[in-house]
């Protein structure tokens, strides 16, 4: 059987757990049985007084349901990527935004800010631009290089400054009084503009990129043994290779227009995962999608509650992975280092 | 595309040519099942880029390589890993992977890239493992075994492979004087039970003692190929390596070499 469908039921139930905890924490607590009552009522188990289901399914569907919604595309999509980048690359510290994804992303949504476009067309932008500055990447390894690891990640070097140098130019041309705090506030990241329409567009792509990627794991083992075995064991290693890549940056740069920039996911996430089911990537791939989940979502919980104005969830992951790194790099004996 | 279960690995002149350097200017190699040969050359005389071309890593500038009678070149990667293994230098990995995760990636070729691992393919593990003698490592991660349980578990994934034809690369490196010679012996018994085993190698002893054959690798050609006993001349040895060098008869017949340092060559 599988990795992924062994330990489905233990993630997906994990998963549902957080979710409805999240769906309880904010400005006015629910305790789970409202919400379990709610479902019922709206599933038409039981009857429900209709103001008190309204109230409920405003708050709950309207409200929060979008959010948490986010939060688990969000987090399962970096933290896999994260997960299949750092086997891809060989290395246990990279994450998602190696290759310049995260880089270009911030700077198509800036340019849509500042350009005033709708808001659609700021996150089609940031999602085109992220996607742009990993093909301008792995195009300059596969021009100089031979799309070797090491150009590769030259290449992410470069394009990503290359984004960033371009996101700084925006910056200073934006309006200082509405346009550069959008952007300022939109870099750390969000899931208070989500809506539920949009997830049910982005769900897809999401959902097929992370389910793709955790049926690749038993391949991306090989292939971080190195080019040359990863090949004499049959691996087709440089289409491999791209296709990893391109799954993992669509997801990225998904989340990115959905989120904008959260931070940590994508390196800390896989680590908790492989301390949990070892680094057999066949399991650590579904075990990061869920574990990426659940970490937004408490990372979501703590952003609107700790506070009465909402922190941005990309200061709170920041927090909570330097943290969660340092701790488990104290617990880290096996060498993956 | 159906190969005899015998297949035969034949390098015909074969020429390597890396940025404008040539690495290999006519080398010829045949590897069949069931015998244990050993490639020896100085470093840089082009072995590695061989053995490379030998697995289908590297296509040579000029010449061929066929594996049962076809060119390496016509077969699918998959089917390849299913018939030569290659055994690398012991090395380390970024991640901790069990002994048994790392001998189940010899799974792949048979299973398949997206399948899950049958009952066949853990049964094949199981067997390579235990051939091997390192089921209590089984569980243990290969980052944290010594360099001979490392080159251990490599072959046992090539067993696992299926694959009959093995190259390895320097399987002596790194592993202490006991643990070259039980490698010695353990490759030995594997050519009886039919694997070809192709070395590369530094020690003409280990050539001496356990190969069937040896070629000798200088300046990207092959300058000698046959029975050791015959090859490994003192005269020749001196040449491959630039060094004064002395074959020793042993009392039982067996031949050893021993090196000469300057104060000893009067």
């Amino acid at each position: 059987m599988p990795a992924w469908l062994r330990l489905g039921p233990a993630l997906l139930l994990g998963v549902a757990a957080a979710m409805l905890a999240a769906l309880c924490v904010g400005r006015y607590p629910l305790p789970p049985a409202d919400i379990l009552r709610f479902l019922g009522a709206a599933a038409g188990l039981w009857e429900m007084p209709t103001r008190e289901f309204d109230t409920l399914f405003n708050l709950i569907v309207r409200i929060r349901l979008p959010r948490v919604l986010a939060a688990v595309l969000v987090g399962m999509s970096l933290a896999t990527a994260g997960a299949a980048f750092q086997g891809v690359f060989r290395n246990p510290l990279v994450s998602p935004g190696l290759l310049g994804v995260l880089a270009g992303a911030a700077f198509g949504a800036a340019l849509g800010i500042v350009l005033d476009l709708p808001w659609a067309m700021v996150q089609l932008l940031a999602f085109l631009m992220g996607v742009a500055a990993v093909t301008a990447g792995v195009g300059i390894a596969t021009l100089f290089g031979n799309g070797s690891v090491i150009m590769m990640v030259l290449g992410g070097v470069i394009s990503g400054a290359l984004f960033t140098s371009l996101l700084s130019m925006v910056k200073y041309v934006a309006d200082p009084y509405n346009q550069l705090p959008a952007i300022v506030h939109w870099l750390m990241g969000s899931l208070a503009l989500a809506d539920l329409d949009q997830i049910g567009v982005l769900i897809i792509p999401i959902g097929i990129g992370v389910a793709l990627l955790c049926t690749l794991g038993r391949a991306l083992d090989a292939l971080t043994m190195g080019d040359d075995e990863a090949r004499a064991l049959g691996v087709p290693v440089q289409a491999l290779r791209i296709l990893i890549v391109a799954l993992a940056t669509l997801i990225s740069a998904l989340t990115v227009s959905l989120a904008g920039i959260i931070g940590w996911v994508g390196l800390i996430v896989p680590h908790i995962a492989r301390l949990l089911v070892g680094p057999g990537n066949a399991a650590l791939l579904p075990t990061s999608a869920a574990l990426g989940a659940c970490f937004l979502l408490a990372a979501d919980g703590i952003s609107r509650t700790v506070a009465t104005t909402e922190i941005p969830i990309g200061i709170v992951t920041e927090l909570i992975g330097v943290v969660a790194f340092v701790l488990v790099l104290g617990r880290v004996r096996k060498g993956w280092l | 595309m159906v190969v005899s279960d015998r297949p035969v690995l034949v390098a015909h002149d074969i020429r390597h040519a890396y940025r404008g350097r040539v690495v290999l200017q006519g080398a010829g190699l045949t590897l069949r099942p069931g015998e244990v040969v050993a490639l020896l050359g100085a470093n840089g005389a082009g072995k590695s880029t061989l053995l490379r071309i030998l697995l289908g890593l590297l296509r040579p500038t000029a010449g061929q390589v066929t594996l049962a009678d076809i060119p390496l070149a016509a077969y699918p990667r998959r089917q390849l890993a299913g018939l030569i293994a290659y055994v690398p230098q012991v090395h380390s990995t970024p991640f901790p992977y069990t002994v048994r995760q790392i001998v189940g990636m010899g799974r792949l070729p048979a299973s398949g890239l997206f399948a899950a691992p049958s009952a066949d393919d853990r049964r094949a593990v199981d067997q390579a493992i235990a051939r091997l003698g390192i089921a209590p490592l089984a569980d243990t991660p290969y980052t944290e075994i010594s360099g001979g349980e490392r080159q251990l578990a490599l072959i046992a994934r090539a067993l696992a492979q299926g694959s009959r034809l093995l190259v390895m690369d320097e399987p002596a490196s790194g592993l202490d004087y006991g643990n070259q010679i039980a490698l010695l012996a353990l490759l030995r018994s594997l050519a009886v039970d039919g694997y070809g085993i192709l070395k590369t190698t530094h020690h003409p002893d280990h050539v001496l003692a356990g190969a069937d054959r040896v070629a000798l690798l200088r300046d990207g050609r092959i300058v000698a190929d046959g029975d050791p006993a015959d090859v490994l001349t003192g005269e020749r040895l001196s040449e491959l390596y630039g060094v004064a060098v002395a074959p020793v008869r042993l009392p039982d017949g067996r031949r050893v070499v021993a090196p000469l340092l300057p104060e000893e060559r009067r």
